[in-house]
């Protein structure tokens, strides 16, 4: 009974002084505890940090990937709009072509008026160096017949040699078996100019008249004569002339107001 | 069959090297002179595959190109055959190995097409003739088919070696014993 009664008291006084002791501590400023801090801190700290790297490491990790998944379904959205508008691009590209196309023929047209024409394009060029001929895609389907005459924006082209139903062939006048007879503009006198091998832009002019005056840019057109080119055509301006001792030898190189190398749109003189 | 694929293939070569020659070469010319591949074509067959292949390939060819884009039926038609005679007669005579005897028969067999194809025409259409220009530009030709000839030279042998077997396997070893 009084070991009991012992105990008891023992039992009251410690709980008196815990509660003592957690009156006071209670009672002391946080700041006052900051060494007290610093000491748990040392010990715990590192292994707080270490916790929270880890924790950090995994959330960080996790919304990496839920970036990528955001990336990789905009990436595609983007492609899909790229390849939209690459696809428009394209599209307006062709119909930029086109526009060009009808442009030159609109063009043309309007030049030749007095002429019956019908525009077609180059599709073959010659395979050989030593002639020039062109292949455009007009046949017998489009009206197109042997010996019609072929002109450009520009000027003279040539004329039909053959012809099959789609297609015609085309001799231009830089070939070296093609023989024109012009004039000179401004003089009206007449003269042949035939293709050379020397350079596809180029004429060579003969049988000038001993009494005419040809000057370096005199304009040359079609005289009429020969049956197949109608006159006044325009071929091109004279590039230079050249004296021979023989005044009746001598000759003029034209420069073709075409360019053959560059040759894509046509006129097929009809009537 | 292996024959029959063989000249399917070789159709198809002439098909390529047709709109090579008429849409690329147009523009990678040498002072606007572009080469001739169909030569070199005719040259190899009628090496590699023989004359009785060769010949009515090379006429074929010749006639498809008069129509297409000849002046008149005949030049090419003409002077392929010829060019297809002449190296189907001398293939014996010649080491397909060497390099430089390949070369040699390039140069000669576009000299001899380019000169019978311009005089044709010329006094068959013009009757005019300009001789400094033509060479210049031959020669220039002749310089663009050799440095063909060199660069598809290892494919050429190959290749023809290959036809070679297909078509002459009785004659090959005949050929060396």
């Amino acid at each position: 009974m009084n070991r009991s009664k012992k105990t008891s008291r023992i039992g009251i006084a410690i709980t008196i002084v815990v509660l003592i002791v957690i009156v006071i501590v209670s009672n002391i400023k946080i700041e006052d505890m900051s060494n007290v801090e610093n000491g748990f801190g040392i010990i715990v700290m590192p292994i707080q940090n270490g916790l929270t790297y880890l924790k950090n490491w995994i959330s960080g990790n996790d919304s990496f990937f839920t970036n990528v998944g955001t990336l990789e379904e905009e990436n595609k959205n983007l492609k899909e709009k790229n390849s939209e508008l690459e696809k428009n691009l394209r599209e307006l590209e062709v119909i930029k072509s086109e526009n060009e196309v009808l442009k030159e023929y609109v063009n043309l047209k309007d030049k030749y008026t007095n002429y019956e024409t019908i525009p077609g394009y180059v599709i073959n060029k010659d395979i050989s160096n030593f002639s020039d001929v062109v292949i455009i895609n007009l046949g017998t389907r489009d009206g197109i017949r042997i010996n019609m005459p072929v002109i450009a924006e520009e000027g003279l082209v040539g004329h039909v040699i053959s012809v099959t139903e789609t297609t015609a062939k085309v001799q231009t006048i830089v070939d070296t078996a093609s023989t024109i007879s012009c004039t000179i503009s401004s003089s009206n006198d007449n003269l042949i100019a035939r293709g050379t091998l020397d350079d596809e832009s180029n004429l060579k002019a003969t049988y000038i008249p001993t009494d005419a005056t040809i000057l370096e840019g005199d304009k040359i057109e079609t005289s009429g004569l020969g049956g197949i080119y109608p006159r006044g055509v325009y071929i091109g301006t004279v590039k230079k002339v050249i004296s021979t001792k023989n005044i009746t030898d001598r000759y003029a190189i034209i420069q073709t107001a075409v360019d053959f190398k560059k040759l894509d749109t046509v006129l097929v003189i009809t009537q | 069959m292996r024959k029959a694929i063989s000249i399917f293939i070789l159709i198809l070569t002439f098909v390529i090297i047709y709109f090579l020659q008429t849409n690329i070469f147009n523009w990678f010319t040498i002072a606007g002179v572009m080469p001739n591949l169909f030569i070199i074509l005719v040259l190899f067959i009628n090496l590699f595959v023989g004359i009785k292949v060769g010949i009515p390939f090379a006429v074929i060819s010749g006639l498809y190109l008069d129509v297409i884009m000849g002046k008149s039926i005949g030049a090419y038609t003409i002077m392929f055959g010829l060019i297809a005679i002449v190296v189907g007669l001398l293939e014996k005579r010649f080491s397909k190995d060497s390099k430089i005897t390949i070369i040699l028969m390039v140069m000669a067999v576009t000299a001899i097409f380019e000169t019978g194809i311009y005089g044709y025409q010329a006094f068959r259409l013009s009757g005019y003739i300009e001789p400094i220009s033509f060479i210049i530009k031959l020669l220039i030709e002749i310089f663009y088919n050799v440095i063909l000839t060199i660069i598809l030279y290892p494919i050429m042998q190959k290749a023809g070696y290959k036809l070679e077997s297909i078509f002459k396997q009785n004659e090959v070893l005949t050929r060396y014993f």
